[in-house]
């Protein structure tokens, strides 16, 4: 059992406020991960939890006891580090070691957890060499040795992933997210990769500026971006924003007119917006496909082989789609494209959803 | 590396720099040693001779005779040098964590007061550190060698060791911190085996200032002859009718020779420490 709660943490350095007012529930055994644009404090936070930094000002708990004041190992956290920090001059069996040797365990009782630790990890032919002997993906297998020896009741990764080459990453990813299922205990994963908070994450808190912008699963954050900046920063490649004027509401939503003409009526609540205001509609790069409606020119064309992702432009607004691998378009000619208006997003002057009526049903 | 290929004329050139600069620092350590092999009537008439037939190394056996402490005055100066650098260290280590790592009021104040410690040479403060000795009742003793020794190491040795500890990556620290290791904890197992290589550094510069600066505070805290180091015991050949420089030159060698020894097998880690910059995963 190990929740972990936040309660109103801020955390400044100087004039400088980082976090703002972050409040979050983290269940038992769930899967966090914090994402967001470099500079939106979620390392700071990790750190805060870790009891590495101290918040200026607000509450952690972690299964409902204050630890606020608490140093790390108290607390019962382990943390990865981006960098590994594996020692260099201990083996790799004495650096999974280390921390059981900080609590004076009985060599038997060392080499029994090592050895376990290793064996989950296959590092086990790997105990006694030095960590400049072992390739990237090996290293940080032993900083999550270090980190599982222990038995914490969380674990915080801080970017353990982004100092690997994409292939392994890829590999890494799975090997995680198994390791969570067979550890069963509470994780916090910190990123900056929208891929890795989507495929790994329970739950994920999006980051923006010091605030949380969302906090949900990831088909949650997918189909109903609370806001433009997270409708912005997840999905691949990136949802087009268009300008566009109210026309008008009805029961079935809202009409709207695109810059450059096309009209179409998006089901969404249409609460608080009359017609003449300005609003962004979202449209997703694989939410439209060839047809008659919006005229985009492409600039570039990427054929991938599945796909082939256009980047071009709707009346001078960037405009990307992602079309089937082999259709019949060209680089620099301007094709028509069109969509189901329930695929669309609608957001305010003020970057707020409008919350869809028609979105498809929430998978696990 | 291409960039580290040199072309022949550069070559040439670097080896005829190193050549100038060697002879420099070598003629002096040459001329001691021709002094000590020539007779001693020899150095008074002869003109400059190169190589002569009477050059032998008698001087060698005969400035025992002489100086009979000179054994003592040898060893006197290897224990002080050694003392000021085991007590050096034994400051320098946390002073120098204390100031890559941690922060406290003051910190760039007092680390630029013992820069400016540095500036004032041993001789300028001879008369109120004559005074301090006197009123502790250490005179004539080896402390009144050992500590002053201590007391002007230790700015340079904080300088030198700090700038090397702030080089071991801080996340090391903070994964320790996180397992439950203390800071001393930490301070022995992690940071200070990775800072080895600076640590020899730090204690062979600490070493070499003590064995050159002892001369300057035996001759004027201390007249016992036999707490005397090797410096200050040259003297000695310096009679009341002559000059015996050809053993003066010899004993001054084999003073020496030990110590060269000593850093010859230290070389390895010197470099590598002086070249080290940043530690490897």
């Amino acid at each position: 059992m190990a929740t972990l709660d936040l309660s109103h943490i801020t955390k400044s350095f100087g004039t400088a406020q980082v976090l703002r007012d972050i409040d979050l529930a983290i269940k038992d055994k769930e899967f966090v991960v914090f994402v967001g644009p470099s500079g939106c404090g979620k390392s700071t936070l990790l750190r805060i939890v870790a009891g590495l930094e101290e918040a200026t000002s607000g509450k952690i708990f972690i299964d409902g006891r204050d630890v606020s004041r608490e140093p790390p190992v108290q607390r019962g956290i382990a943390m990865v580090f981006q960098s590994y920090a594996l020692y260099p001059h201990l083996t790799v069996y004495e650096n999974i070691a280390f921390p059981l040797r900080v609590q004076r365990l009985a060599e038997a009782e060392v080499r029994q957890k090592v050895t376990k630790a290793a064996d989950i990890l296959q590092l086990t032919d790997k105990l006694d060499l030095k960590p400049g002997q072992l390739s990237g993906g090996q290293r940080q297998r032993v900083a999550i040795g270090r980190s599982i020896v222990r038995n914490p009741k969380v674990f915080l990764f801080d970017e353990p992933l982004s100092n690997l080459d994409a292939a392994l990453r890829g590999d890494m990813r799975v090997e995680l997210s198994q390791l969570h299922g067979s550890l069963n205990a509470t994780m916090i994963y910190v990123t900056h990769d929208q891929v890795e908070a989507m495929t790994m994450a329970d739950r994920i808190v999006v980051l923006n500026a010091g605030k949380v912008e969302q906090f949900g699963t990831p088909m949650e954050l997918y189909h109903h971006p609370a806001t433009k900046f997270v409708a912005g920063f997840i999905g691949q490649p990136n949802m087009n924003l268009i300008p566009s004027t109210v026309k008008g509401t009805g029961s079935d939503g809202l009409t709207v007119e695109l810059s450059g003409g096309h009209v179409m009526t998006i089901p969404v609540e249409t609460k608080g917006v009359s017609a003449g205001a300005k609003v962004e509609v979202g449209i997703r790069p694989e939410n439209v496909e060839l047809g008659r409606g919006m005229d985009v020119k492409i600039n570039v064309l990427e054929r991938l082989g599945g796909v082939s992702i256009t980047y071009g432009t709707l009346a001078g607004t960037r405009f990307c789609a992602s079309l089937p691998g082999d259709a019949a378009i060209r680089e620099g000619e301007t094709i028509g494209l069109t969509m189901n208006p329930r695929d669309a997003h609608v957001f305010d002057a003020a970057g707020k959803v409008l919350r869809r009526t028609m979105a498809p049903a929430l998978v696990a | 590396m291409l960039m580290d290929r040199y072309s022949l004329l550069q070559k040439i050139g670097i080896y005829i720099g190193i050549f100038i600069f060697l002879l420099f620092v070598l003629l002096p350590f040459i001329e001691m040693f021709r002094v000590s092999l020539r007779p001693l009537d020899h150095l008074m008439t002869a003109d400059f001779t190169w190589w002569s037939n009477d050059f032998s190394f008698q001087a060698y056996r005969d400035m025992w005779v002489t100086v009979p402490l000179l054994g003592r005055y040898i060893l006197n100066s290897i224990f002080i040098a050694t003392a000021v650098t085991i007590m050096t260290m034994v400051v320098v280590v946390p002073a120098a964590y204390s100031y890559a790592r941690l922060d406290f009021p003051f910190k760039s104040l007092s680390l630029g007061l013992f820069l400016a410690v540095n500036m004032f040479t041993g001789a300028v403060l001879l008369i109120p550190l004559y005074r301090v000795m006197r009123t502790l009742g250490l005179l004539n003793s080896y402390w009144a060698m050992i500590i002053p020794g201590v007391a002007f190491l230790i700015p340079t040795g904080i300088w030198l060791l700090r700038s090397y500890l702030e080089k071991i990556p801080k996340e090391l620290e903070e994964a320790a911190y996180v397992d439950g290791a203390s800071r001393m904890y930490t301070l022995r197992r992690v940071v200070l085996p990775l800072a080895v290589p600076g640590l020899i550094v730090v204690a062979t510069s600490v070493f070499i200032g003590a064995y050159a600066q002892q001369f300057l505070f035996a001759i004027t805290f201390n007249n016992q002859r036999e707490l005397q180091p090797l410096p200050a015991g040259l003297f000695e050949f310096i009679g009341y009718q002559d000059v015996t420089w050809n053993q003066m030159m010899a004993a001054a060698l084999t003073g020496v020779l030990p110590v060269m020894l000593f850093f010859l097998l230290l070389q390895k880690y010197l470099v590598a420490g002086l070249t080290a910059g940043a530690v490897k995963e």
